[in-house]
């Protein structure tokens, strides 16, 4: 049994793609293995979301798509951050950060 | 922005390779996950699915990856289009219905706002501040009633263009007639009489040369020089450059070629001049001597003013300004000229009116009948949009089983109304170049019919024209995109798919009827007016003139500077009647003072008895020759005509109308009464003869009081010649003209008109009205027809196995008939109704322009209902007839 699946709260998919992209750049496949595995499986983002989550943050230029060949041979798409995109992801943590916090303060209360 | 704007822009043009990357990308993910999954111990098969099915529906995310791009907007719609364009070649007909129906709705339409553009909308070319720029009127009230003309005199224009402080230029300008060349290639030519300042409206260069100066546009020491409209120096000396410093006999004097206009530049005119030359030396060849005293004083009014404001100056202010300079001018010319109204009554204003006459403060017919024109193409256009519409929904409906089936297969309710959409675009689109294509072809006919002497820009060169025709073209095709829209947002498309073969059946589309009832009503609309004007304009045929209009030759002596005495002035007349009585062709000639419609004058009369004359109307006095009336054709009631005996010396006598006759001596006979003229103490005139009436000032019915006076006994008059022609008048009017020139002194030339044109010109505005509404009148009825037809051949098509079960049954042909027809007749019946209501509620508005026809009269509106009914008829007959033979054993098995 794999554990529990939590839905992704709306909107969480776009930080997690930059955050995962600010680490390392990462082709579609890789991101969808990596967020598993960091996640624990709790998170499981199908390719279905993916993809149109890396075009839009492409559409908006927060990320920048190359082809490249990796190590095995293989061709991949490899996504990376633009500046643009740095600067977003450090605005959206902050967000982020101001608002599980409150959360969680309200969450103790009961 | 300019991102997205790139990636659009790839998505379009790197369409293929986009859309290869994307597939390439998702290809190398699966496959990576299969991979995996088998490392995992999973059979190659089994991997697959499973992937598959992590990966979820392939094609569904790649749409939805798209519109992450932003591109799948111009993706589908491109595909779309190639699917709509494919379904138009798949059924031709239907194609050509309804881009035909557009073109002629959107075809009319372009026609009509470039004639209304001219006219009310766009200011002259190159002219600077249009907004600043305006075309004076001057206002003066004659007892209490304010009268605005535009004409002023050469002196007024002098006094405003000094005596004001709030216009930046002030320029005189007027359109001439004059003789080109000499001897028998005189022609006459349109010269533009304009003030050096004229130039300062325009922000225009020349094509070549220069334009007039101030220097040059003295009438104590100016230049006779031109300035060559373009057009004219294309068509006349072909464009070439050496026209410059060549002359050109403007009679009476040679005039010397300094630059032609840029193309298109027509001055402040509608009608392009085709020559421009200094006002001033225009008006010195013209007057010729009497120049000297005219341009002096305020006695000839025949140029009309233009200005542009100073930036900053409100209108109001300006008008204020300009005024008090008009008034200290209207006080000069009292000193000139004791006997004109004072200052107090006359109260003297200037108004500052649009450059364009149409827009008013004193706007001419033309402008109605092209804004009534307007509105009659913009209802052709809705009964176009109703029929496309109508046609569209057809197709929507028949394809209803294939909607239904996209919709199961996951297509999008916003795609497949995007997609209905698009496909009314893309026919809205091939009706628009349709539609320019009419407005190329027809629409000449149309504006030479309308005003043949403006220059014309092609309508498809015309920018704004061509903005207009694509934006109306998209509301076409957005309105009758609309009725199948409705029905594919409303249809339920799981009873779609179920009905199978039977599918609509019993269901009466409501749309589709309201969009015939609107038809039918706009086409009752259409043809109403059609019927009063084309009733109009038969009662204007036949009102009698009391004159035979197509028999007679007006000849009109133009001297320009060639000096004559009175009596030399007489003995060339004489001699061009002498000359004139001589040709086969001439049956009769006469010397008069004015011929009906121009010229004529009225006077004072006064009678013994008869308080006022003058509230009883106008008295028009016409001055003639002996034989005057056997030759134009006015019948004498009783009495004797005007002899030869009637000289200077003889007993004054005159012949009066039969209605004048009756007026001033009711119940009497007016034969020996005696009247005098002008003043009250002028001797007496005994009226010895008695004839027919004639219209003269207008067509109606209103009262015509005429008097003719022996020209010798009329004192000095520089009358015409108006000739009676064996057989039609027109064709003989240049040999004729050839043939007097003979007579004339050399300088002098000769205008020859047919009466029947001076007269055409007042019935000018009944004709246009009924020819034009009797072009989309039928235009209407056309469309209406086809649209009926498709309806009710639709509706049978949709009943077959209705049909085929009640025949089976044993219902006779008449049934079937009656039962097809109901619905289609039910639909006429009610738009005959409201369409010939709405025209007794508008009918107000159209009877200023009807001629002795009541906006509601019945016959007109007996005959459209009558011709409506059996329109309908017809065409739900057809295809009710065909109904009849519906074999129930094919129908029925077809399920």
């Amino acid at each position: 049994m794999p554990p529990a699946k939590t839905t992704l709260l709306q909107g969480t998919l776009d930080l997690i793609v930059l955050q995962l992209l600010q680490a390392e750049p990462t082709n579609g496949y890789d991101l969808t293995q990596r967020i598993q595995a960091i996640s624990r499986d709790v998170l499981n983002v199908n390719a279905g979301s993916l993809y149109p989550a890396l075009y839009r943050l492409e559409e908006r230029g927060l990320v920048r798509a190359e082809w490249q060949s990796t190590d095995k041979g293989r061709r991949a798409k490899v996504y990376s951050l633009t500046a643009q995109g740095r600067k977003q992801l450090a605005g959206e943590r902050d967000s982020w950060h101001r608002f599980s916090g409150a959360l969680a303060a309200i969450l103790r209360t009961g | 922005m300019l991102r997205r704007l790139r990636g659009w822009l790839r998505a379009i043009l790197r369409h293929d390779a986009v859309e290869g990357e994307m597939q390439e990308e998702m290809r190398l993910h699966l496959e990576r996950k299969i991979e995996r999954l088998v490392a995992r111990g999973l059979s190659p098969e089994a991997a697959r699915a499973e992937a598959m099915r992590e990966f979820g529906n392939l094609g569904r995310i790649q749409e939805e990856a798209r519109d992450a791009r932003g591109v799948q907007w111009i993706e589908s719609a491109l595909q779309d289009a190639r699917y709509a364009v494919r379904g138009l070649r798949l059924k031709p007909g239907f194609a050509f219905a309804v881009i035909a129906t557009l073109g002629l709705g959107v075809g009319a339409n372009a026609t009509m706002f470039g004639i209304v553009d001219r006219l009310m909308l766009r200011p002259p070319r190159y002219l600077i501040g249009p907004e600043r720029s305006h075309h004076f009127y001057f206002g003066r009230s004659e007892n209490g009633v304010e009268r605005l003309g535009q004409a002023a005199q050469y002196r007024r224009y002098l006094d405003l263009a000094e005596g004001n402080s709030s216009m930046d230029v002030v320029a005189a300008f007027a359109p001439r007639q004059l003789a080109v060349g000499a001897g028998d290639i005189a022609e006459e030519a349109v010269f533009g009489a304009a003030s050096a300042s004229l130039w300062k409206l325009f922000d225009a260069r020349p094509a070549l040369g220069r334009f007039f100066t101030a220097e040059e546009d003295r009438d104590t020491d100016g230049a006779r020089v031109a300035v060559l409209s373009y057009s004219y120096w294309q068509s006349r000396y072909g464009g070439s450059p050496d026209v410059l410093g060549s002359t050109i006999v403007i009679r009476p004097a040679q005039y010397t070629v300094i630059g032609v206009a840029p193309r298109g530049f027509a001055g402040v005119a509608l009608e392009t001049p085709d020559v421009f030359i200094p006002i001033a030396m225009a008006a010195l060849d013209d007057f010729g001597p009497a120049w000297a005293t005219a341009r002096a004083e305020y006695s000839m009014t025949w140029l009309e003013i233009y200005g542009r404001r100073k930036p900053g100056v409100t209108l109001e202010a300006a008008e204020a300004d300009l005024s008090a300079a008009y008034r200290a001018s209207y006080r000069k010319q009292i000193e000139m000229e004791p006997g004109t109204a004072p200052i107090d009554l006359a109260r003297p204003r200037v108004v500052l009116g649009s450059m364009l006459a149409e827009r008013g403060p004193a706007p001419s017919a033309n402008s109605r009948i092209a804004l009534w024109l307007l509105g009659v193409t913009g209802i052709v256009l809705l009964i176009a949009c109703a029929n496309a519409g109508n046609l569209l929904l057809a197709r929507a409906l028949g394809r209803r089983r294939e909607i239904a089936v996209r919709v199961a297969l996951g297509v999008s309710r916003g795609r497949l109304l995007r997609q209905l959409l698009i496909e009314s675009m893309v026919v809205a689109v091939l009706g628009t170049v349709a539609g320019l294509l009419l407005a190329q072809w027809g629409g000449q006919l149309l504006r030479t019919f309308l005003m043949n002497s403006v220059e014309w820009d092609s309508p498809i060169a015309d920018r704004r024209v061509l903005l207009f025709t694509t934006v109306t073209a998209v509301f076409a095709g957005l309105l009758a995109g609309l009725a199948p829209m409705l029905q594919a947002g409303r249809s339920d498309q799981v009873a779609a798919l179920k009905t199978g073969a039977r599918d609509g059946e019993g269901r009466r589309s409501r749309i589709r009827a309201g969009l015939m009832l609107v038809q039918v009503a706009l086409s009752v609309i259409l043809l109403i007016g059609t019927g009063l004007f084309v009733r109009s304009f038969t009662r204007v045929g036949r009102v009698h003139l009391g004159y035979d209009a197509g028999r007679l030759l007006v000849v009109q002596v133009r001297l320009r500077n060639v000096e004559l005495d009175s009596t030399q002035q007489v003995a060339l007349r004489h001699a061009l009647l002498d000359r004139a009585r001589q040709n086969p062709a001439v049956e009769g000639a006469t010397l008069a003072y004015s011929v009906p419609f121009s010229g004529t004058r009225s006077r004072r009369i006064f009678v013994a008895g008869v308080d006022s004359t003058s509230r009883l109307g106008e008295f028009i006095e016409q001055a003639a020759s002996p034989g005057y009336f056997t030759t134009v054709g006015t019948r004498l009631l009783t009495g004797r005509d005007l002899l030869p005996e009637d000289g200077p010396g003889a007993p004054l006598v005159a012949v009066v109308s039969a209605d004048m006759a009756k007026v001033l001596w009711p119940r009497q006979n007016a034969i020996g009464q005696c009247f005098r003229t002008r003043t009250d103490g002028a001797p007496c005139r005994t009226v010895v003869g008695i004839a027919e009436n004639v219209k003269q000032a207008s067509l109606g019915s209103e009262a015509a009081y005429t008097y003719y006076l022996p020209a010798r006994q009329a004192g000095e008059f520089e009358g015409r010649l108006i000739l009676r022609i064996r057989g039609e008048a027109e064709s003989q009017r240049e040999a004729i003209r050839r043939d007097l020139q003979g007579v004339m002194p050399s300088a002098g030339y000769l205008a020859v008109r047919p009466m029947a044109r001076v007269v055409s010109q007042v019935t000018r505005s009944w004709r246009l009205g009924s020819t034009l509404f009797a072009v989309f009148g039928s235009l209407a009825l056309v469309l209406a027809s086809i649209g009926l037809y498709s309806v009710v051949a639709y509706s049978v098509a949709q009943r077959k196995h209705e049909v085929g079960v009640r025949i089976a049954l044993g219902a006779k042909a008449g049934n079937v008939v009656g039962l097809v027809m109901r619905d289609g007749l039910r639909v006429v019946l009610a738009g005959v109704a409201v369409g010939a209501g709405v025209a007794l509620a508008a009918g107000q508005w159209l009877s200023p322009l009807l001629f002795q026809v009541s906006p509601r009269d019945p016959w007109v509106f007996g005959a459209v209902t009558g011709v409506l009914v059996i329109v309908a008829l017809i065409a739900s007959g057809v295809p009710a007839l065909r109904a009849t033979r519906v074999d129930p054993a094919t129908v029925l098995r077809e399920d």
